[in-house]
């Protein structure tokens, strides 16, 4: 089993990330495990058509330091008030 | 892998064992605090996105975008100067993007600005361009400007919200013969205020949204021949004694505009102060010279008194929607009185007895708005002793349509009849009011009238075929009553008659819709069996011209459309601010439209709010 994924972007970018990072989003979490054989699950690939590139990478970010938060590095998490409202729309949907 | 798994499990038992710092870490939690730390920020990014964005988005379909972009091909590729002309003109009448007037070319990228890019004024460079409109291309940038800026001829600027950066205000500087500059919501601070000196005969500046604060607005006394401003939005509260004609201070907060007595200036006529908040609304205006302030609109403001009235004599226009009027200001207000032939006093407290005050003191009042306030059918009888009345709109208001005589007995008075009197009136809106079918009967003598505005649920095919005797009307609001197929198919439609809206009308069959459009093929019904095509054509042809028919026939037919253009009405705010009602109406130029400039004059309520 692969440990990484790719995430797909509305503009096509593609994000290779772990996959455990990854799964700090229930839904992706979701989509990954899910029984079924789905393709996301599958070939390890969840495209968004609604998240936009910067987005998606700065949910990346967050995917990130989620982890580093969730073991004990308490850092701050940068984020530019310009992008707050599409990252919550974004972060709602993933549910992370 | 093992090791990962593990830490998954760690997070989710963290989850619920431990809510709290679970929700600590939770993005949105996280875009949540980002924001409120920076509120200012995410206000301005609200302000910039809001209106352009989402209209140009919605306005415009993938088909416009197209359109534009093979029009544009067609003119980089034409090197004559009159091929471009030419080319130009095409534009203009498709899609009313770039209008040629004489030898000047204004041009106007007002929707598909987003598409546009540097390499379109390599073309641009040898014309003889005297006015550039480039608002909202927000992707031209310093280069583009720089390029431009090389057309030595040019005399007009609007690059409002592009995406040219602050520092390249000292390359706009080399053209110091230029008249105009609109530079609205360009994060534009002091000191880049300070490289526009050198445009000394700037007679028009438009710098709202920027983060001018006091210290640039006493430096604007260096342009001698400046005589439009426009600083709405920003942090300007103090204004110079400036020779302006026209000031537009929305959103500020205002302590004072210093005004000296100088014979050879020309005084302020027209103030625009939506939704500003003054600090003492008395002092302000005392400092202006008496009687020259012909148009003043102080909605939305935090005006709460009005003893500086005295003051504004010769004042034509006057909004106070919104504002924290009643009855006991009234009579302030009324010493404002005789010249004045436009005022608004839609969503204020006052009752009829405030037209009592007023009845008597504003005998050339053409255009009243009373919509959203308290008043009652006893203000009709005032009312109708306001000779010139041309206007009025009663819209959601208390009125019944019948008062009772006297106290004790219970007969009824039609009160609309009261209506009679106004020889001039040629629009009524009576929308959301109580009025039922009996009310309605005085106003089949109104016979001037021809726009009509009703909307009820007590209204039924008696009233459609009472008011078949108003000949003149030209548009017939009848939306959400009960009337049935044979009373539609049956109504005797007056001849000049070009809308009939029937919208929530819900009683009516989609046939006997069909036969009455088949009938009568030059009205345009409006009805939610039919497919509203008037919207959508116009929006795929373009631009600002079905931009002002859609606002009109929202701002006439309130909230219907929803579902189709949600909160399309609110992405208007800042364009209120940006433009005047008229500057709208000569963005629009097609001519298939029927509304010309003196129907929209007629349209009640919101669209004059501006």
């Amino acid at each position: 089993m692969k440990d990484t994924v790719k995430l797909i972007s509305a503009e096509g970018f593609e994000f290779v990330i772990d996959k455990k990072a990854a799964m700090v989003a229930n839904t992706i979490r979701n989509m990954l495990t899910s029984p079924g054989g789905f393709s996301e699950a599958q070939h390890g690939e969840v495209t968004f058509p609604e998240i936009s590139t910067p987005i998606l990478e700065k949910i990346c970010q967050y995917f990130y330091w989620s982890l580093q938060f969730a073991s004990g590095k308490e850092t701050e998490f940068h984020i530019d008030p310009e992008i707050t409202l599409e990252l919550m729309l974004a972060a709602n949907y993933l549910d992370a | 892998m093992a090791n990962c798994t593990k830490r998954d499990d760690g997070g989710s038992g963290r989850d619920t064992g431990c809510g709290r710092k679970a929700d600590v870490r939770r993005c949105g939690r996280r875009c949540f605090a980002a924001a409120r730390k920076a509120r200012a920020r995410v206000a301005r990014w609200r302000r910039d996105r809001s209106s352009l964005d989402q209209l140009v988005s919605r306005a415009i379909g993938s088909r416009h975008r197209e359109l534009a972009t093979k029009r544009l091909s067609l003119i980089s590729s034409s090197t004559d100067s009159e091929d471009y002309r030419d080319a130009l003109s095409v534009r203009g009448s498709m899609s009313s993007i770039c209008i040629c007037k004489r030898t000047l070319f204004l041009i106007q990228f007002f929707f598909y600005g987003s598409t546009l890019t540097v390499l379109f004024f390599n073309v641009l460079g040898h014309s003889r361009l005297k006015e550039l409109d480039m608002s909202r291309c927000s992707k031209i940038t310093d280069a583009g400007i720089k390029q431009l800026l090389s057309i030595k001829s040019l005399r007009k600027l609007e690059v409002f919200q592009t995406g040219q950066q602050d520092n390249d205000v000292a390359k706009v500087s080399h053209i110091k013969k230029m008249g105009l500059l609109d530079k609205g919501l360009i994060r534009r601070s002091d000191s880049a205020l300070n490289s526009l000196y050198v445009l000394t005969k700037l007679e028009y500046l438009d710098i709202w949204g920027s983060e001018i604060s006091n210290i640039g607005a006493t430096a604007l006394e260096k342009f001698p021949m400046l005589n439009y401003l426009n600083i709405a939005w920003t942090k300007v509260t103090r204004l110079p004694n400036l020779p302006i004609t026209s000031l537009n201070i929305s959103k500020c907060g205002i302590h004072s505009i210093v005004y000296r007595d100088d014979k050879s200036i020309a005084p302020l006529s027209k103030l625009v102060a939506t939704g500003a908040t003054f600090f003492d609304a008395d002092e302000v205006f005392s400092c202006l010279q008496p009687g020259c302030l012909k148009f003043l609109d102080i909605s939305r403001s935090n005006v709460n008194s009005f003893n500086f009235a005295v003051n504004l004599q010769g004042l034509e226009h006057l909004d106070l929607s919104y504002c924290q009027l009643t009855d006991g200001l009234m009579e302030q207000v009324a010493t404002i009185g005789e010249n004045l032939s436009y005022l608004d006093l839609s969503n204020t407290k006052i009752t009829s007895h405030s037209l009592s005050i007023l009845t008597g003191c504003v005998q050339n009042l053409e255009n009243l708005s009373l919509s959203h306030s308290l008043v009652d059918d006893a203000s009709l009888a005032y009312i109708s002793m306001m000779p010139c009345l041309r206007v009025v709109d009663l819209s959601c208001t208390r009125i019944r349509g019948f008062v009772y005589s006297n106290r004790e007995n219970s007969e009824k008075m039609l009160s609309l009849s009261e209506l009679q009197n106004l020889t001039h009136l040629v629009s009524l809106n009576l929308e959301d009011t109580k009025v039922i079918d009996e009310a309605l009967q005085p106003l089949s003598l109104l016979t001037e009238l021809e726009y009509l505005y009703l909307k009820s649920d007590f209204l039924t095919d008696i009233s459609l075929h009472a008011l078949s005797s108003l000949q003149k009307l030209r548009f017939f609001g009848f939306r959400g009553c009960v009337i049935t197929d044979y009373g539609l198919l049956s109504y005797r439609t007056p001849p000049l008659l070009s809308v009939f809206d029937l919208r929530g009308s819900w009683l009516l069959s989609a046939d006997a819709i069909s036969s009455f459009r088949r009938k009568h093929e030059q009205i345009e019904v409006r009805h939610e069996h039919v497919n509203s095509l008037f919207v959508d054509e116009n929006v795929s042809y373009g631009l600002p011209a079905p931009l002002t028919t859609t606002k009109a026939t929202l701002s006439r037919l309130g909230t219907e459309k929803s579902s189709k253009r949600p909160s399309f009405t609110s992405s208007f705010a800042d364009e209120r601010i940006k433009y005047s009602a008229e500057e709208l109406l000569e963005l629009k130029s097609s001519p298939g439209s029927r509304c010309t400039r003196e129907d929209l004059d007629l349209v009640p309520g919101m669209l004059r709010n501006q």
